[in-house]
């Protein structure tokens, strides 16, 4: 479980994180949106104990922020880090790298080379395991520090820019992972720029511009109750009726296809089918369209610009 | 393995493969092994050049002014002389050969991005603080031991001819080079770790050791280097002083050192 009340930071009296308040349930996965500058990752480091918050408070896995180093050093050890940038010692190999950070995790002896061997093996960098990492490509790199990041077994797992870099199969073999990790049970924070890759993972998705202006489950932003949806009627025959419903507005007429924009799915789109059929249409489908990522996230940037 | 112990093999390992930190490693022992062999070899010769020359009068007025050196013979007690000088040379490895590492990691660390992911990691400031300033001090002051270790044989093997006994190591070079060097080179770190985490930048941090730190104690041994190397009493004294040092230097460094400073000052 995070969580966060009223998070904040200034630095040199900038205000870089403004008054961050959600919960992240245990399990669940939360993509934190935002353009570059937003403070996805100040977020991040503040809810890792990186950086101090300068107001507010948040709890991680149980852990209290802002406690002493014995506290942040738990923190710390029940947490994974995806860095935006992989940062390896290009001089040492792949398997030389995961070794000492694995010290550094305090991974036991036993098992720990057992462990590596196959999550290089998952990643497909076994073979490359004994090369110096300066001669690995940026893909090679981000999915050795992706291993890094879960090695250790976190209960909290924080990813910033997973996928940045990698192929299109590199992509969705990480996002099956992440995937894989949500399915046992851990909570995951990605953050990124990719909306798409939002729309795959999230459960909760959190869009922040230094504060936050959306958080939400996806399926609630997407169209859930009380949530303004398009719906689109397809015709048998074109149909040059008017009709008034409450709560639906025509957007879009052709031939054989009405769109409506509808305050509350549940409760409009039946008597807005009935309203049609009364009215002489014929109907032959009725499609209530989810809102896609990008048009919440461009809606919610666009309204934080307005003045 | 234990946490100090692992940021020494990190550093071992990174050191061996670097190519513009090899060479440091490479330059200074060699000078320093040569250096008190030559002088081993040649101090006989250098009075008899021209004993009426004010500086040898001078050196001859201090060798037999030092009680230590009594009861000797001339040549003898000049390149014990001699040998007490040329020490410098192992106290200046420890503190440029540490530094230069020290300023290396660090800069390595940031261009490699590799100190967010370390400190994301359960090690304490202390550990991590240890861990460095080991990985920065063991390897030169190995070097530095070995170097003297050579010097002391082939030194030895002169002198024996010479003077039919071993010259070194004597008591001061026993405190030299088991006491001072490990503690000048530990000074001078922990002075370059404190003055690097002010800086912003790591060309900054880098210029900073270059500039300040392996001068400002290169200075110290200059001037302080003549007394304590003709007093026993008093490089017993140095050792104490720089132990106090060290251990006041790397308090500071502790109480400074602020994860969130490294992650946001440096650009």
């Amino acid at each position: 479980m995070i969580s966060a009340a009223g998070l904040s930071r200034r630095f040199n009296g900038n205000l870089a994180v403004d008054g961050l308040t959600f919960a992240v349930p245990d399990g669940k996965l939360f993509v934190l949106l935002g353009p570059n500058g937003a403070g996805k990752t100040t977020t991040v480091r503040m809810l890792l104990g990186l950086i101090a918050p300068t107001a507010g408070a948040a709890e991680v896995a149980g852990i209290k922020l802002g406690g002493d180093a014995d506290a942040n050093n738990r923190l710390r050890s029940v947490c994974g880090l995806l860095t935006e940038t992989p940062g390896f010692y290009d001089r040492m190999s792949a398997w030389e790298n995961l070794r000492f950070f694995a010290h550094l995790y305090q991974i036991p002896e036993s098992g720990r080379d057992a462990m590596l061997e196959r999550h290089l093996k998952a990643m497909a960098l076994w073979e490359r395991r004994d090369h110096l990492v300066g001669t690995y490509s940026k893909g090679m790199k981000q999915k050795l520090a992706i291993i890094r990041a879960v090695f250790h077994e976190p209960k909290v797992i924080f990813l910033d820019e997973p996928t940045s870099g990698l192929d299109p199969e590199a992509s969705l073999m990480v996002r099956e992972m992440i995937l894989g990790l949500k399915g046992q049970g851990r909570t995951i924070v990605v953050c990124t720029h990719n909306l798409d890759e939002a729309q795959r993972l999230a459960d909760l998705v959190g869009i922040i511009r230094q504060r936050l202006l959306v958080f939400d489950t996806l399926a609630n932003l997407q169209g859930g109750a009380n949530q303004p949806l398009h719906v689109e009627v397809e015709l048998a025959a074109p149909w040059s009726g008017q009709l008034h419903v409450t709560g639906a507005e025509l957007v879009r007429r052709s031939e054989r296809r009405l769109t409506f924009q509808v305050t509350d799915a549940a409760q409009v789109t039946p008597r807005l089918v009935s309203a049609l059929v009364a009215g002489g249409a014929s109907v032959l489908a009725v499609r209530p369209q989810a809102r896609d990522l990008e048009s919440i996230y461009l809606q919610s940037m666009h309204n934080e610009l307005q003045p | 393995m234990n946490v100090l112990l692992l940021f020494l093999w990190k550093e071992l390992r990174d050191v061996r493969r670097n190519p513009q930190l090899l060479p440091a490693y490479l330059i200074l022992p060699p000078i320093a092994i040569f250096l008190p062999v030559i002088i081993t070899a040649l101090a006989p010769q250098i009075m008899q050049v021209d004993p009426n020359d004010p500086a040898m009068k001078a050196m001859a007025r201090i060798v037999a002014a030092t009680p230590e050196f009594q009861g000797y013979a001339q040549d003898e007690a000049i390149t014990r002389y001699f040998l007490r000088n040329v020490i410098l040379l192992f106290f200046i490895m420890p503190i440029g050969l540490s530094s230069i590492a020290a300023a290396f990691s660090i800069v390595a660390e940031k261009q490699q991005r590799t100190l967010e992911p370390i400190l994301a990691t359960p090690i304490g400031d202390q550990e991590l603080l240890l861990g460095k300033l080991l990985a920065a001090v063991v390897p030169s002051v190995v070097l530095t031991w070995l170097s003297a270790a050579i010097a002391i044989a082939l030194v030895d093997i002169i002198s024996y001819n010479l003077y039919g006994r071993l010259l070194l190591p004597d008591a001061f070079w026993l405190i030299g080079i088991l006491g001072l060097a490990p503690l000048l080179g530990i000074c001078s770190v922990l002075a370059a770790m404190r003055l690097s985490a002010k800086s912003t930048d790591p060309q900054a941090a880098n210029q900073m050791t270059a500039l300040v730190i392996v001068p400002v104690f290169m200075l110290g041994i200059g001037v302080f280097g003549k007394v304590l190397s003709l007093s026993i009493a008093a490089a017993f004294g140095a050792c104490a002083v720089l132990a106090l040092v060290a251990v006041l230097l790397f308090r500071w460094n502790v109480r400074h050192f602020h994860r969130e400073e490294i992650l946001t000052r440096w650009k």
